[in-house]
């Protein structure tokens, strides 16, 4: 797997990257809930450059961020379609048969566009300057909590790290099968959707296979290393909240309010 | 057939931190009816430059000619018949309920009838020993069974060169000299074969020329006694031990094989 997509960590030294993996996690929650709280395009903008410059610090290459965002373009160009369509507010700009594009229409559509883009933007931030061990992490912490009413916070964390754990294996794993098939004559872009899903057997029944050999492998190492749960385990990186994790949560905070308020 | 390689070059995720340049100007011939080995450490290319050989993977640069023509411009399932591929662990990428199924799948996506389908199975399974697997499932197999029945699926493509990606890696010794005895029957039946691998002894046993990879690219080929008597530190060890001997003895000559290298240790005695 060589392609690189939304959610992927990327591996660079920043301030970003440094930060506490709590305080990322909880800045995203306040920067998500805030966006919804915004309802002036400016008060967008005003966050929107607030990002940029988020982003600019994190050391991510903006041409590589951005395509981070292809994959949800298709949800953004569909709303603004939908807005513009079948909007009928403010002034008629445009008139073709039943179709009318209004001012109102045009303004929404931007606004929800840049909302979604945002939205995407800071999680996509999130787990780019994340590593997913991390993120586990900080998870397991912020939910530590829930542990009194019984909430598996641990397992979850868990559960979690493994699962992103396995995700770019069984893509190469996907990939070498896949590539193995083809060798045996396989052809994956002819036919229709039926025929296109029976070429996927020969695929998917060697990688269900792999995954769940794989899985009884993992437990029998975690167990062989004498893994027993959340119970008393101690971490070999310890979670510190510094000056810098303040300042980064109380400036979040503050853009955010600023955006809400213009 | 003539398997030709030229300037090869090929990147892994280019402009990214991860890029890496896996084949930096491969030139190679896989000559008709040969055995040629190609050796080399890990991630030094052996593995794509095995992809190259019947396009799985795109050259980024240079050109690979199949009898003197471009394989871009061949059908590629045309070129993925005659240029058969299997690759390292192939047993991972078996499906079918049972093995006469999966070996099956290969002629089948070729569009022979059932007939021909079904002799095609047999034979190949015949090839690799494992005629009494037919009716099993591939997943209640033994190693060594799982990896017969795989290279069967690729043998049953009848291919005019055969390319083995490390096919012995973590067998059993029975099972290694059968796939030994199966390269060099292939060969006797016009079959051209690719074998990468890291056990040099198994190189030497069975192939008529040798090439090394290092980096990305070609540091030696040639025949088997050229190449390993160059280095004798990287070599089998027969010649590690004739090497050795040379320095008193010279007339113990370049013996590669074992069989020839029990030949000249006797000739020795005997004078």
């Amino acid at each position: 797997m060589t392609s690189r997509s939304l959610g992927q960590f990327y591996p660079v030294a920043s301030p970003v990257h440094a930060l506490d993996p709590r305080v990322k996690i909880l800045a995203t929650a306040v920067f998500v809930v805030g966006l919804f709280l915004i309802d002036s395009t400016v008060g967008l903008l005003f966050v929107a450059a607030a990002l940029m410059a988020l982003v600019a610090v994190s050391r991510i290459p903006a041409g590589t961020f951005l395509r981070l965002l292809r994959p949800v373009l298709f949800i953004v160009a569909l709303t603004v379609l939908f807005q513009v369509l079948f909007s009928r507010e403010g002034a008629t700009l445009l008139e073709w048969g039943f179709f009318e594009v209004h001012s109102g229409g045009l303004r929404q559509g931007f606004f929800l566009a840049l909302r979604i883009l945002l939205l995407v933007s800071s999680a996509g931030l999130l787990t780019a300057t994340t590593a997913p061990v991390a993120l586990a992490d900080g998870l397991e912490d912020l939910l530590a909590p829930l542990k009194r009413v019984r909430f598996p916070a641990h397992e979850v964390a868990m559960m979690m790290t493994i699962a992103l754990r396995f995700i770019p294996t069984l893509g190469e794993e996907a990939d070498k099968i896949t590539k193995a098939q083809a060798a045996r004559g396989a052809d994956f872009s002819e036919g229709g959707p039926l025929r296109r899903a029976r070429t996927l057997v020969p695929v998917l029944v060697p990688l269900t296979v792999g995954a769940f050999r794989r899985a009884d492998e993992l437990a029998d190492a975690m167990e062989s290393r004498g893994y027993r749960g959340g119970e008393g385990r101690t971490r070999y990186r310890e979670l510190r909240f510094r000056k810098g994790d303040a300042l980064a949560l109380a400036v979040t905070v503050l853009v955010l309010l600023v955006g809400v308020l213009l | 057939m003539k398997l030709e390689l030229k300037d090869v070059r090929y990147v892994y995720a280019p402009g990214t931190p991860f890029e890496v340049e896996a084949l930096r100007g491969v030139s190679l011939v896989v000559e008709p009816d040969e055995v040629l080995g190609i050796i080399g450490g890990t991630g030094s290319g052996k593995s794509t430059l095995a992809q190259h050989m019947n396009l799985l993977l795109t050259p980024a640069g240079g050109e690979v000619l199949v009898d003197g023509v471009d394989a871009i411009s061949l059908e590629k399932s045309e070129l993925r018949r005659r240029v058969g591929l299997v690759f390292q662990f192939p047993e991972s990428a078996l499906f079918a309920p049972t093995v006469e199924e999966d070996v099956a799948f290969a002629p089948r996506q070729l569009g022979l009838d059932e007939e021909e389908v079904k002799e095609r199975v047999r034979e190949s399974l015949r090839a690799l020993g494992a005629e009494e697997l037919a009716a099993r499932s591939p997943f209640a197999l033994s190693g060594g069974e799982k990896r017969r029945a795989a290279i069967a699926g690729v043998l049953a493509m009848k291919p005019e060169v055969l390319v083995l990606d490390e096919p012995t890696a973590g067998l059993d010794p029975a099972t290694r000299q059968d796939l030994l005895a199966l390269i060099l029957g292939l060969r006797e039946a016009g079959v051209s074969v690719v074998l990468v691998s890291h056990d040099l002894d198994e190189v030497a046993e069975v192939t008529d020329r040798v090439c090394i990879l290092e980096e990305g690219r070609v540091r030696a080929v040639g025949t088997p006694a050229e190449v390993f008597y160059q280095d004798p530190t990287q070599a089998p060890a027969t010649v590690r031990v004739t090497s050795l001997l040379k320095e008193a003895k010279p007339e113990i000559g370049d013996p590669v094989r074992f069989g020839e290298t029990l030949d000249a240790l006797r000739a020795l005695q005997e004078v």
